[in-house]
């Protein structure tokens, strides 16, 4: 590639235009109001509504780097293998396992953590805790967080989506036949919740 | 996991110079679920060097169905195939193939070319730190020949060499039932030609070849399709045997079938006696049973897989009553 047509790659999504105005019209109509993107190694990432810019190696694993740098200690490594369901974290609004995500690759993603959901008193922690939901706990956060996920897809759920929806997580305590009542409550209560707040407005 | 360098590829060429520049010590990462494994095992006897994101590469990532062909673009990942209206009405044996691929979180993340394009799990050749630097590795010998084989091939090895890992894929044989196409950054390859043994490969891809798209042709009228998995457990598992199976029906009787099964071979097997029995018959218990019978007549397992033997069996029988309908 010589310099004359560098000079006209889109920094932002990498498109190739012949000429810089070209590249102008590009860049005003797809990627207005964006900043530009970060330097090698950066990494923008939207965690709990908080936005933090920061220098990831690239064999750090996104768990790796909001459990062990960061200091978000909520969710738990148990299996590091992609297996069991406790690191997971909602990114881009669907639950996924932060130990097999490379941290470096998550540049501009939205991650939810378990600490995120208990700030915003979301009813899945209380139902959780009303039922019991746990016995040694390790899992737990890895529950919750895909609980949520479903919660926020379907609003009220049945045995069976439960069931769907929990089943990359393992409690190793076996305490399965509780979720299914923790999550139907905790829907039942957001539900209550919603239209409260629709005859309110 | 050791350091290496990370390239975000924002144009299949760009990622396709980066490999040839790399060669054999370039990965592709796209949901990274099943090399992120090796890599933390470091099962292999060389770590790569870099790995080449392509999830950055645009338009991807989509499912469209025109001029009588359904495509999928290589990032889609499991969970957008299983939820797809099209897919599921019209090509069923996929959306179940992707459907019941490990768990929920693996699903939003793994790719349906990651998914046939990932690597075998045999115990020996997963063992962590290389320990057995079995054939698939370019090493002296199969250790499952003589050690615990209960996952492993049924079929006999593989020509080259003897390996017995079987393909774990749970999409690669719903893929070829469905008479799919491969397209690559080179070229375009039956699904049922795209699958091959050697070391540390399990793909006809070259040094320098990435998968682009999943082309599946449109069902004929009559037919129907659909795909069994038997694992030891519901979710996050690997199948110990798994079958797809597409058959179009005519006036009553079957006029096309394509049977395949999977996790039994060190590739996806295709039943064709299975399918010789049933074209030109109608369907049947007493069919079925027999084209399950023919499917495993070949087999030669091992000392402790006998058992895969008859699951197959099956299977077999079981996906021709379900496309059938009886």
């Amino acid at each position: 590639m010589t310099n004359e047509s560098r000079k006209h790659i889109c920094p932002y999504c990498g498109e190739i235009f012949d000429t810089t105005d070209g590249l102008k019209v590009h860049v005003f109509k797809v990627h207005r109001g964006r900043g530009l993107p970060m330097a090698e190694g950066w990494i923008r990432l939207t965690i709990n509504k908080s936005e933090y810019n920061l220098k990831v190696e690239p064999d750090w694993t996104l768990y790796y780097l909001i459990h062990d740098v960061l200091g978000l200690t909520g969710s738990k490594q148990f299996c590091d293998r992609g297996t069991c369901g406790s690191c997971t974290m909602i990114v881009d609004g669907k639950p996924v396992l932060s130990c097999m995500m490379l941290a470096i690759e998550c540049d501009g993603k939205t991650v939810e953590t378990v600490e995120g959901i208990a700030a915003e008193a979301h009813p899945l922690i209380e139902s959780y805790v009303n039922h019991h939901a746990m016995q040694c706990g390790y899992c737990t956060p890895g529950f919750v967080v895909t609980s949520k996920a479903l919660l926020d897809r379907v609003v009220d759920p049945t045995d069976d989506e439960i069931i769907e929806a929990l089943a990359g997580n393992i409690c190793r305590c076996g305490t399965y036949p509780q979720h299914i009542i923790a999550v139907k409550e905790a829907a039942a209560k957001l539900r209550a919740k919603g239209s409260a707040g629709k005859e309110g407005k | 996991m050791k350091n290496f360098k990370h390239f975000n590829a924002y144009s299949m060429d760009e990622a396709v110079s980066l490999l040839r520049h790399y060669g054999d010590r370039a990965c592709i990462i796209a949901g990274g679920t099943d090399v992120l494994g090796k890599m933390k095992d470091a099962i292999l006897p060389t770590y790569p060097e870099a790995v080449i994101n392509i999830k950055t590469i645009p338009d991807l990532n989509y499912i469209t169905e025109s001029g009588g062909m359904l495509n999928i673009g290589a990032l889609t990942t499991l969970s957008e195939i299983g939820d797809s209206e099209i897919v599921m009405s019209r090509y069923p044996a996929l959306a179940q193939a992707a459907r019941r691929v490990a768990s929920p979180q693996i699903r939003n993340m793994g790719s349906i070319a990651g998914n046939i394009c990932q690597d075998v799990r045999c115990w020996y050749y997963r063992n962590r730190n290389n320990r057995f630097s079995c054939l698939r590795k370019g090493g002296g010998r199969c250790y499952a020949i003589n050690g615990d084989n209960r996952y492993h091939s049924i079929f006999g090895g593989s020509v080259s060499g003897g390996c017995f890992a079987v393909h774990p894929s749970d999409t690669a044989p719903a893929l070829i039932a469905l008479a799919a196409k491969v397209k690559t950054s080179s070229r375009v390859i039956g699904a049922q030609d795209f699958f091959e043994v050697k070391p540390i490969k399990t793909t006809v891809l070259g040094t320098d070849e990435i998968v682009t798209e999943i082309q599946v042709p449109e069902p004929l009228p009559g037919s129907s399709s659909t795909f069994l998995k038997f694992a030891l457990r519901q979710s996050i598992d690997f199948p110990i045997v798994n079958c797809a199976a597409m058959i179009t029906m005519k006036n009553g009787k079957v006029e096309d079938a394509r049977i395949c099964l999977n996790a039994v071979h060190v590739v996806p097997y295709r039943a064709t006696e299975s399918e010789k029995v049933i074209v030109g018959n109608s369907l049947s218990e007493a069919v079925a049973e027999e084209a399950g019978r023919a499917a495993v007549a070949q087999a030669r397992p091992l000392e402790h897989n006998k058992y895969m033997v008859a699951v197959a069996r099956t299977l077999v029988k079981r996906a021709i009553l379900a496309c059938g309908g009886v």
